[in-house]
């Protein structure tokens, strides 16, 4: 591999570009693959092999042959809605796990750029702030706020649009009372149970920073669930 | 700042051929039953022996760190490495997870 290949590497992921990283396993040559354009030489046999293996995120050598693949796919993106200290402690978190974390406050002085900063923080109301943001299937939102004027709005937001993680914080009484208000905006039983609540694995733990391991920690279980 | 688990060892990469070292590049390239990390992870390893990442729970690392200093020594391209619990190497290298390995090591050109 060359230096250039690693440089490159680096910056495509600053860059958040999807890509995958080639290597010719006799003779050590690579290259970096984007899905639609051309390889060179002996990559180029496999092309379609190489894009088959970056579009299930897998890694590895294609069969019958010595290349390598190694995919790089942007991290899952999280949807937080609430500037409060749970956040700060997921973003700690989310940083080495590969987490993309986005925080939805309407409430500025809460999201303030000197407690999280390098973080994308959006000071408006969660159907304001969806504009602003590309989601999908494969978007987490987790709300903290404990204020249903503010989660709410995000829930619905999410389950309308399949979100592939959702959780909510609060007890389990308060969980129920959410669903019922869900219920009267017109969302069904079985479309609730997607929610997660109350949040997190089953740790035991009450403080903020154990609280966010139990939410990160739910999180990556959900992640290698499919 | 997200980091992918490539960037520090990336990083130091970078570093070490702006200081003019010698680098290896040791990447797990096959797995076999119960191996203790996945396809895709990465360790380099300079001309002094100083390494950073991994490419298994700490079996292996001493041995390929020896593999791909030898391989900058002898000016060789690469190499691939297969690791298992069945050869009599294995309770020297220690693989004790019972699961067979396969590392590619490569030195980094310039």
């Amino acid at each position: 591999m060359k230096i250039e290949t690693i440089r490159q590497t680096l910056k495509n992921k600053s860059l958040k570009k999807e890509f995958a990283l080639l290597t010719n396993l006799t003779n050590g040559e690579s290259e970096i693959f984007f899905p639609g354009n051309n390889l060179s030489g002996m990559f180029s046999k496999y092309s379609e092999e190489i894009e088959k293996i970056f579009n299930l995120n897998k890694s590895g050598i294609i069969e019958n042959s010595e290349i390598f693949v190694q995919t790089y796919k942007n991290p899952i993106k999280v949807i937080v809605v609430g500037a409060v200290d749970i956040s700060i402690y997921l973003i700690d978190f989310a940083k080495n796990l590969n987490f993309e974390i986005i925080i939805i406050d309407p409430r500025g002085y809460f999201a303030s750029k000197d407690k999280f900063p390098d973080t994308k923080i959006i000071n408006k109301w969660p159907n304001e702030a969806f504009d602003e943001i590309e989601t999908n299937s494969k978007t987490a939102l987790v709300t903290l706020t404990h204020d249903s004027k503010i989660d709410d709005p995000a829930l619905q937001y999410a389950l309308k649009n399949k979100f592939f993680y959702i959780g909510a914080l609060g007890s389990k009484k308060t969980h129920e009372k959410r669903c019922s208000r869900l219920m009267e905006a017109g969302f069904k039983k079985i479309e609730l149970e997607k929610i997660n609540g109350p949040i997190g694995i089953k740790l035991g733990g009450k403080s903020p920073s154990e609280i966010a391991l139990s939410i990160i920690s739910q999180l990556v279980s959900e992640k290698y669930k499919n | 700042m997200i980091n992918f688990p490539e960037k520090k060892i990336f990083e130091e990469v970078d570093n070490w051929i702006k200081n003019n070292k010698k680098v290896s590049l040791a990447t797990v390239i096959q797995t076999w039953g119960s191996s203790p990390l996945g396809i895709g992870s990465r360790m380099v390893v300079n001309e002094d022996g100083n390494f950073l990442g991994s490419v298994s729970g700490g079996c292996i690392e001493a041995k390929v760190v020896e593999e791909c200093i030898s391989l900058m020594k002898n000016k060789k391209i690469c190499k691939k490495i297969d690791f298992n619990v069945s050869n009599e190497n294995a309770w020297e290298i220690g693989l004790a997870c019972g699961g067979d390995i396969s590392i590619y090591i490569e030195e980094i050109k310039q």
